[in-house]
């Protein structure tokens, strides 16, 4: 939200139009009074009750009193009554809605009670009710308009803040002992204040016009004082003769609660809560496979045959989004090339924002509707999803094609990492699982519902004839995965992708998620692909490991080479993971800094940075190249040598010890 | 810094049938000067026990003592600190990293001392002192874990109640944070209650590892013996379970057995007995004739047992010849 965003936003039409507004209104409110105070109030006998004349443009009032310099005059006291208004109606808001949240769990729900009463009454009701109380006055409207909106802002604070005060920072301000009148000052309302701020806005022109509304009826401001609201109520009465008498005080009450909407959905915009279209770079600006600059020479330089039993094939893969790197792309996957075979089982492996997940959504076509994703060779389970010469994906063949839809549908299974969102929650498991037979090969509805419960039996979830009819919420977290696994079978897979299948599971329940994929892949014959974070997981069901970073794949290795890992990366991602093995006398290995941003990547190795065995060889790019039979790594200087031990065996990442400033303070 | 002791904590949430004890009669102690691991899955209620020592949760039941005195008042509360699992939930968006770790500062020292307070701390959790301006949004996690951290150790707290403070992190910066906890330790004879769901970063840096399940602590014990001779059969569940290299996940350990219960028991209606006998690989559902499992609970014997192991069975569980029962 810095002082380029507002700068934008002054910029567009909403922004402009509010801004212009408001600087005349506060002009208004200042200058009229001084220059046209005493030609509002002088009376002209010879001329009253008149219509348009040259003296008076917009007529006179029957005292004879200029109208225009009334309702000019007139805008420093409506806008003045309705400011203040707001501002009760803000503070009384606000105080009742940080209550519940440092008072007492039982004074907290009376407050919260008392609140939800009063909204259920209509603030106009509230507001001749406060009216009659107040007396009839300018105070008294005053009170009543800010009172009878404050309820309906206190329950807006209070959602706001209770959203607020669930969060960690607030906890931990407690236990570090911050007091009651400090939370709320410093951590609560600071971070609601965005959505506050607009609605005071959008609450001021309500304010506005509800003072109108009052003064019109009688119950505001009193003569001799006028605002807009009564020189409408007067100039009602004349409307046939002078309609302008009542015309420009209307015009003025809507200019002004105009410039107040138009503020706030302006300052919504600025914050965040209300997002304007994003404009996308155009499909034109789709970037080139193969770039000049060479951000994907780590490639092969041409597709070469795929194995003739594979099930996965890339090359070259990309995954572009529209961001702040160099060319107005940033490629989170960039450059990937990964083959699968029959029935075998391949681990991704990498950290958080490595691409690994994006790379697995591509390869399903679930990519982000955003991202173009292009690759020198897509082949998923024998269906061809991209050409030799890197066509975006989403052009040919289109993105909904029914006949490629039915392919992946049937053919390609996807496990996610949290099987609460990837289930419907408001159907039955049974059904969706049937769905699939249902949607993609015609079955009837009951043959397809004993084929799910059949599957339900197969991934060993118990009872499948009952549980088959019950919601995902009935499920714990581990039956939910089985199910999801479930729905994979429903067809033939040949290709199970599963993203970080175990990562919400405790250690007891993946460990019999990973014997499920285990099974399902040695019976069915389907190739697994496993995509974690952890390379524990990652190897104890995978023949073959992937790692993953910076968009790029680092290394290929078996499994059973882990210990032989020649990556720097590799060995500092086993060496920083404790097991059970690890010796607890000896620090644990670390890697200074951290990921680079897909927007700017360094040149060359993107892990050079962080590596202690970076020269200047490493500003180039390395390409995956053999280090040992079925071992490929693309590292300038690849570790040869046997790495005893996982753990805290030197990788020459850095001497043992602390490493002072590590993570981004040292960094290059 | 002191020992830390739970005596009987109950906490109960909800009311009816909808009612549940999160924690459920704890017995434990964090003797001073030491780190004690607490370990469970999601749901065993060892968060709850932390929120419950430092006051955000209340106790239905039981005592929280420090040094044996218990601990009531608010202002008592703040010799214990929190460090939160989410470094990117836990500090304020709106408040620079000096200005958190400020108002941890306890008394009024007054804006140079804490100033100097606040880059001690950071220069002791290994962050450039320099950084005291930048909001957390400039942070990468592990960064901000050390904020946490530094957050915490400046109110100069007895205990410590790290409440799995790496498993938000990526790998690669998990072991700088274990190392920094390994390294504070050292230098301030933290107490410390280390709270994990993996047993092998709990095992890095504890000297006692406490087992939770369901609410209640089912075996304690040094760290290496608890270990190497678990006297639970969760506790050798959980290590069975636990990923290692060089272990095959076809080699089968007890737990495997397809008689037990896979599904984790609610809460809400704990089992009769022992509260793990549905799941348990030495229990009835493998042999038969052990129905004292379903009829007696073993939690109020256990402090008899070894490592205070809540199983009727803890003395004969022998470590390496763990039975696989037949079928």
């Amino acid at each position: 939200m810095g002082r380029a965003q507002w700068r934008a936003a002054l910029r567009n039409p909403v922004g402009a139009v509010a801004a212009g507004l408001l600087v005349l209104l506060a002009i208004l409110a200042i200058v009229a009074p001084i220059l046209w105070g005493d030609a509002a109030e002088a009376t002209d006998p010879a001329a009253l009750s008149q219509g348009s004349t040259s003296d008076h443009p917009l007529g006179t009032d029957a005292l004879g009193r200029d109208i225009m310099f009334r309702v000019l005059v007139a805008t420093r006291y409506s806008l003045g009554l309705a400011l203040l208004a707001t501002a009760i109606c803000v503070v009384a808001g606000v105080i009742l809605g940080v209550l519940p949240a440092v008072l007492g769990r039982r004074s907290g729900r009376l407050v919260v009670a008392a609140v939800n009463l009063a909204v259920a009454f209509p603030a106009l009701l509230l507001a001749l009710f406060f009216a009659v109380i107040f007396g009839v006055g300018a105070r008294g409207a005053v009170l009543a308009i800010g009172l009878a909106g404050a309820p309906s802002f206190a329950r807006l604070v209070q959602t706001n803040v209770a959203a607020v005060s669930g969060r960690d920072f607030v906890a931990a301000a407690r236990v570090a002992g911050v007091g009651r009148f400090r939370l709320i000052v410093r951590h609560l309302l600071p971070n609601v204040g965005e959505p506050l701020v607009v609605n005071a806005t959008v609450l001021a022109g309500g304010a506005l016009l509800a003072f109108a509304g009052l003064s019109f009826l009688g119950l505001g401001v009193q003569p001799p004082a006028y605002d807009w609201g009564r020189l409408l109520g007067e100039g009602l009465d004349r409307i046939y003769i002078n309609p302008s008498a009542a015309l420009a005080p209307g015009v003025a009450v809507v200019i002004a609660g105009l410039a107040f909407t138009l503020l706030g959905e302006a300052i919504a915009q600025v914050v965040g809560i209300r997002t304007t279209r994003r404009i996308l770079p155009r499909r034109s600006a789709t970037p080139p496979a193969d770039p000049a600059d060479g951000a994907s020479t780590a490639t092969a330089p041409a597709p070469t045959e795929p194995a003739p039993d594979a099930v996965l094939a890339v090359e070259g893969l990309r995954v572009g989004f529209p961001g702040a790197g160099p060319d107005g792309w940033t490629y989170p996957v960039d450059g990937v090339d990964l083959t699968v075979r029959r029935g075998e089982t391949v681990g991704i492996v990498g950290e958080s924002g490595s691409g690994k997940s994006l790379t697995a959504l591509s390869l399903a076509r679930l990519a982000p509707e955003r991202a173009v994703v292009t690759a020198d060779r897509l082949d998923v389970v024998g269906l061809s999803l991209a050409g030799g010469d890197g066509d975006a994906l989403g052009d040919e063949p289109p993105r909904d094609d029914p006949a490629v839809r039915k392919h992946l549908g049937t053919r390609l299974a996807m496990v996610f990492q949290d099987p609460m969102t990837s289930f419907n929650p408001s159907m039955r498991v049974g059904w969706q699982l049937a769905e699939v037979a249902r949607v993609h090969e015609g079955q009837g509805r009951r043959a397809a519902l004993a084929r799910a419960i059949d599957r339900l039996r197969t991934v060993r979830v118990p009872a499948p004839q009952r549980r088959a009819h019950q919601y995902p919420h009935e499920y714990s977290g581990g039956m939910r995965q089985r199910a999801m696994v479930a729905m994979g079978l429903m067809s033939e897979p040949e290709l199970i992708i599963a993203d970080e299948p175990t990562t919400a599971l405790d250690v007891t329940v993946q460990r019999q998620v990973l014997r499920l994929l285990r099974e399902v892949q040695r019976e069915t014959g389907a190739a697994v692909v496993l995509i974690s974070h952890d390379i524990a997981v990652v190897a104890q069901l995978c023949q073959r490991i992937v790692v993953m970073y910076a968009g790029r794949v680092v290394e290929e290795l078996p499994a059973d080479r882990l210990d032989r890992a020649a990556h720097p990366y590799t060995r500092a991602l086993l060496g920083s993971v404790p097991d059970l093995t690890t010796d607890r006398e000896l620090p644990l290995a670390t890697v200074p800094g951290r990921p680079p941003d897909p927007a700017s990547r360094p040149a060359g190795c993107a892990f050079a940075p962080r590596c202690s065995f970076a020269d200047d060889v490493c500003r180039a790019d390395p390409r995956l190249a053999t280090v040992a039979p079925d071992q490929r790594a693309a590292c300038w200087h690849p570790r040869l040598d046997d790495q005893k031990q996982h753990g805290q065996e030197p990788h020459g990442q850095e001497p043992h010890g602390r490493q002072p400033h590590e993570e981004g303070v040292s960094r290059a | 810094m002191r020992e830390l002791s739970f005596h009987g904590v109950t906490v109960r949430f909800g009311a009816g049938r909808s009612a549940l004890a999160a924690v459920d009669g704890v017995d434990l102690t964090v003797p001073a000067g030491s780190v004690v691991g607490l370990v469970g899955e999601s749901g065993s209620g060892k968060s709850t026990l932390a929120k419950a020592a430092v006051g955000l949760v209340p106790t239905t039941d039981g005592e929280i003592r420090l040094d044996g005195a218990p601990l009531r008042a608010r202002r008592d509360r703040r010799r214990l600190q929190m460090v939160f699992q989410d470094p990117y939930a836990s500090l304020d968006p709106r408040m620079t990293i000096g200005a958190s770790i400020a108002e941890a500062v306890p008394g009024r020292p007054g804006r140079t001392g804490r100033a100097a307070e606040v880059a001690r701390l950071l220069e002791l959790v290994d962050l450039d002192p320099s950084r005291a301006g930048s909001l957390p949004s400039g942070l990468s996690g592990g960064q901000r874990q050390r904020v946490a951290l530094a957050r915490a150790l400046a109110a100069e707290p007895d205990v410590v109640l790290a409440d799995e403070i790496t498993s938000a992190l990526d790998v690669s910066v998990q072991g700088s944070v274990l190392n920094l906890v390994r390294d504070l330790r050292r230098q301030l004879g933290l107490t410390m209650l280390f709270i994990s769901h993996n047993l092998a970063v709990v095992r890095y840096v504890s000297d006692v590892i406490a087992v939770m399940y369901l609410g209640r602590i089912v075996e304690a014990g040094p760290a290496a013996e608890v270990l190497t001779s678990p006297r639970h059969p969760y506790t050798r569940t959980l290590l069975d379970a636990a990923p290692r290299f060089g272990v095959a996940l076809d080699d089968p350990v007890p737990a495997d057995s397809e008689l037990l219960d896979d599904e984790p028991p609610s809460p809400h209606d704990p089992p009769p007995g022992c509260r793990f006998h549905r799941r348990c690989p030495i229990g009835p559902l493998t042999v038969p004739e052990r129905t004292v499992c379903v009829e007696k609970d073993p939690q109020p014997a256990a402090a008899d047992r070894p490592h205070r192991a809540a199983c009727h069975f803890a003395s004969d569980a022998a470590p390496a010849s763990l039975e696989v029962p037949a079928r």
